[in-house]
């Protein structure tokens, strides 16, 4: 019907024109430059938290029922603009196929339903907030979601001895830019719960810089040709905790799982 | 309804006091004493993780089929500390193991010992033990 | 500090000492072999107070990579009535701890289901240490033990004991395991922050009006704020408490209180509150004090030293929970074992 197929033309017009909208989110405060830390450089310091629905589907998406049925709308997915430039992800067809199998048995597979690691860039948009403490030679990121912990270094710079969830971060300073560059992933965490993923050859860099007193420009280039057929970039502001006392709280999640994942090893009662 | 317990395990508290490493009875809940095992193989990967290490090995049966077993080592940190990284230990290099056999039947053990072809084992090892018995303390 | 307690403290203080294993390195790949712990290092007990470096913003400076890893126990051992030992003493019982940690394991005994922790570099005398003539880490009550505990005290462990019991064998479930086995907190996390073992590490960094302790097991960042803000709300309960600190002089005051009751130290109650004093005295030592007080388990509180001494990081990041596969191997082990002994029994009934 051709009202069906103006309607659908016109909403993939407003939903591009809307992604490459993301990049203009991000502008900064013209000539906004942060106040300096300590030691000269760019005060990142602070809680932090992103608000967006990325953490659900980096890409653009519509709102969808809870995939666990007495959540009812308290489990349902808020829709979402998405944070990848260029709207897609630029999957190879098998990583595609991979992808939709993850998507298809999300609630098994998603790492987040059983407390493990977030990642990277996926501990940025969690729902939590995360501290930057900077120092001259570490700058930290405190995670509330698991208590995730990131150390970028910024002297002593070596290679990731071995593979972990957090991945190894090598920082320095552009200007009033922190480049952070993370290699050594293992293959085990998603970019969000809608079964995006990577392979162990994920790269990250991230670009964080002060947009404005109480916020931040987050950018990160994700580069991992076992399963992209060219590197990618999300880009989000990220919002400063600002109520009195705001302080990174505990999600030990370890516990609200565990009988999800060992429940089944229980003893049962004798017959 | 599953009543929630908080289970306040106090060996626990007395074992991280004097060192939360010498858990010696879990060890012995997940492998069986009676189960001793020597097993040849080689390195099918290192799996570097917390808050115990697993050596992938591709052993050789009798029958001529290669299986691969998981056998569970220390934590990692330290040994990357000293230098230790993901190529310190090539794939491929042969392993003999010694230790003893899961508790559930699947093809795991936790080991002991892993000895090189030279006899000396594997990272801080120095000689296998057990075998002169001037060696054994 | 008044001025006698930092000669004491130095006279205490043998410094960081490092026995070298007695292990054969030429053989062991590259690597290692290339890399060697350093000497054991002795500063001079000295009456003259230390003064710290500075971070850029003014606190004095206690960044870097610290180990609390000791042969001193908390209590003083049985049969021993003095609270310092002779250096021959000290080093004779840590000579003695070092040898018993490195004996081989007897094979066919439960001790030899076990990886060997030297293999791995896990044995206490294959890393730094913070070496001390004390014969316990508990410096008040004098007899160097924790205090008895009250009637209140009492009451709650044998309530904690008849829940235990209730709850079945130690694999039942994963809920009647060790706390540190499940992976939500070991521990060196604390507070108090105790000795975990091996990887008994700390990495301290600093930012304007915060100090981040991160303790390696469980990769926990307590983050301290400085600015005399208020106690969190009796709403907010955590395994690690929330902690508020200052400086006090050189010193940092870390008061934590609102624990969430499950990590039961020593048998506290959720009420524990915990005092922590870190002063850097040394280049290479952070001088590391706790109060314990909890009215509903002590009727007194008690207080312990435990220096801190530098080590090298980095600090590899310590996932536990989500490489956990002891766990399942554990109550699976454990589920067919009753299942074999049922199948035992059947047969035997026919």
């Amino acid at each position: 019907m051709r009202n069906r197929f103006l309607t659908r033309v016109t909403v993939a017009g407003i939903v591009t024109c809307l992604a490459a909208a993301v990049t203009l989110v991000t502008a900064q405060t013209p000539g906004y430059r942060a106040p300096r830390a300590p030691d000269g450089k760019p005060n990142l310091n602070g809680i932090w938290q992103a608000i967006n629905t990325a953490n659900y589907d980096i890409e653009a998406h519509s709102a969808a029922q809870s995939p666990v049925l007495e959540m009812g709308a308290t489990g349902a997915v808020p829709a979402g603009l998405g944070v990848v430039e260029g709207g897609t992800l630029p999957y190879t067809p098998e990583a595609l196929k991979k992808r939709n199998e993850n998507r298809a048995n999300r609630l098994k597979l998603d790492p987040e339903v059983k407390c493990y690691l977030p990642g990277v860039p996926r501990g940025t948009y969690m729902p939590f907030p995360f501290q930057i403490i900077q120092s001259q030679k570490h700058i930290m990121l405190v995670h509330e979601y698991a208590g995730a912990v990131r150390t970028i270094y910024m002297a002593d710079q070596t290679e990731a001895p071995a593979d972990s969830w957090m991945g190894w971060s090598n920082g320095r300073w552009e200007g009033e830019t922190l480049v952070v560059d993370t290699k050594g992933f293992n293959d085990l965490s998603w970019f969000d719960r809608s079964g995006n993923f990577h392979s162990d050859a994920l790269h990250v860099v991230e670009r964080i810089s002060a947009r404005s007193a109480d916020t931040l420009n987050y950018e990160a280039t994700v580069e991992d040709p076992k399963v992209f057929t060219r590197p990618w970039k999300m880009s989000m502001p990220l919002y400063r905790r600002v109520e009195p006392n705001a302080q990174i709280l505990e999600f030990r999640c370890v516990e609200f799982v565990e009988d999800l994942l060992y429940g089944h090893l229980r003893k049962q009662p004798s017959q | 309804m599953r009543a929630k317990l908080v289970v306040v395990i106090a060996c626990a508290a007395m074992l991280l006091a004097v060192g939360q490493a010498r858990a010696h009875h879990a060890f012995a809940a997940e492998f069986d004493v009676n189960k001793p095992l020597t097993l040849k193989g080689s390195l099918i990967k290192w799996e570097m993780v917390n808050p115990h290490s697993w050596f992938h090995v591709a052993v050789k049966e009798p029958d001529g089929k290669v299986t691969e077993w998981l056998i569970e080592g220390g934590s990692p940190n330290q040994l990357i500390r000293m230098g230790v990284t993901k190529n310190t230990v090539p794939i491929g290099t042969e392993l003999t193991i010694e230790g003893y056999r899961a508790k559930d039947g699947g093809l795991k053990a936790v080991g002991r010992n892993f000895v090189l072809p030279d006899g000396s084992r594997l990272f801080l090892g120095g000689s296998a033990p057990g075998g002169t018995p001037a060696e054994k303390k | 500090m008044n001025r006698r307690s930092l000669v004491s403290i130095g006279a205490l203080v043998l410094g960081v000492a490092v026995l070298l294993s007695a292990s054969v390195v030429a053989q062991v790949p590259a690597p290692l072999a290339a890399k060697r712990a350093p000497a054991a290092k002795v500063p001079a007990p000295t009456g003259k107070p230390y003064t710290p470096p500075k971070t850029p913003d003014g606190q004095p400076d206690l960044q870097g990579f610290w180990t609390n890893s000791t042969y001193v126990p908390l209590e003083r051992p049985q049969g021993v009535t003095k609270e310092i030992y002779t250096p021959a003493e000290a080093e004779a019982a840590i000579k003695a701890a070092a040898e018993r940690e490195a004996e081989q394991t007897e094979p066919g005994t439960t001790a030899d289901v076990h990886y060997d922790f030297s293999q791995f570099g896990l044995d206490r005398s294959q890393s730094k240490f913070a070496a001390s003539l004390r014969t316990s880490l508990i410096v008040d009550p004098p007899d160097g033990k924790i205090p008895a505990l009250n009637a209140q005290g009492q009451k709650r462990g044998a309530e904690r004991a008849a829940a235990r019991k209730a709850a079945g064998g130690p694999y039942d479930s994963v809920q009647n395991m060790p706390i540190g086995s499940r992976c939500i907190i070991m521990g060196g996390s604390g507070p108090p922050m105790m000795n975990a073992g091996y990887n008994a590490n700390y990495q301290i960094v600093q930012s304007p009006g915060y100090v981040m302790i991160l303790t390696e097991m469980i990769h926990d960042a307590r983050i301290i704020p400085l600015d005399n803000r208020p106690q969190a709300a009796q709403g907010v309960r955590q395994w690690v408490g929330v902690s508020r600190g200052r400086w006090e002089g050189n010193t940092l005051v870390v008061e934590t209180t609102n624990f969430n009751g499950k990590n039961a130290f020593r048998g506290a109650s959720e009420n524990l509150k915990v005092t922590e004093r870190f002063t850097r005295i040394a280049d290479d030592m952070i001088d590391y004090k706790f109060t314990v007080e909890d009215p509903a388990t002590w009727d007194r509180s008690w207080t312990a030293e435990a220096p801190l001494a530098k080590t090298e990081g980095p600090i590899f990041e310590f996932a536990c929970h989500e490489t956990n596969y002891g766990i399942s191997n554990i109550l699976a082990g454990a589920r067919a074992e009753e299942k074999a002994k049922a199948e035992q029994a059947k047969k035997g009934s026919n």
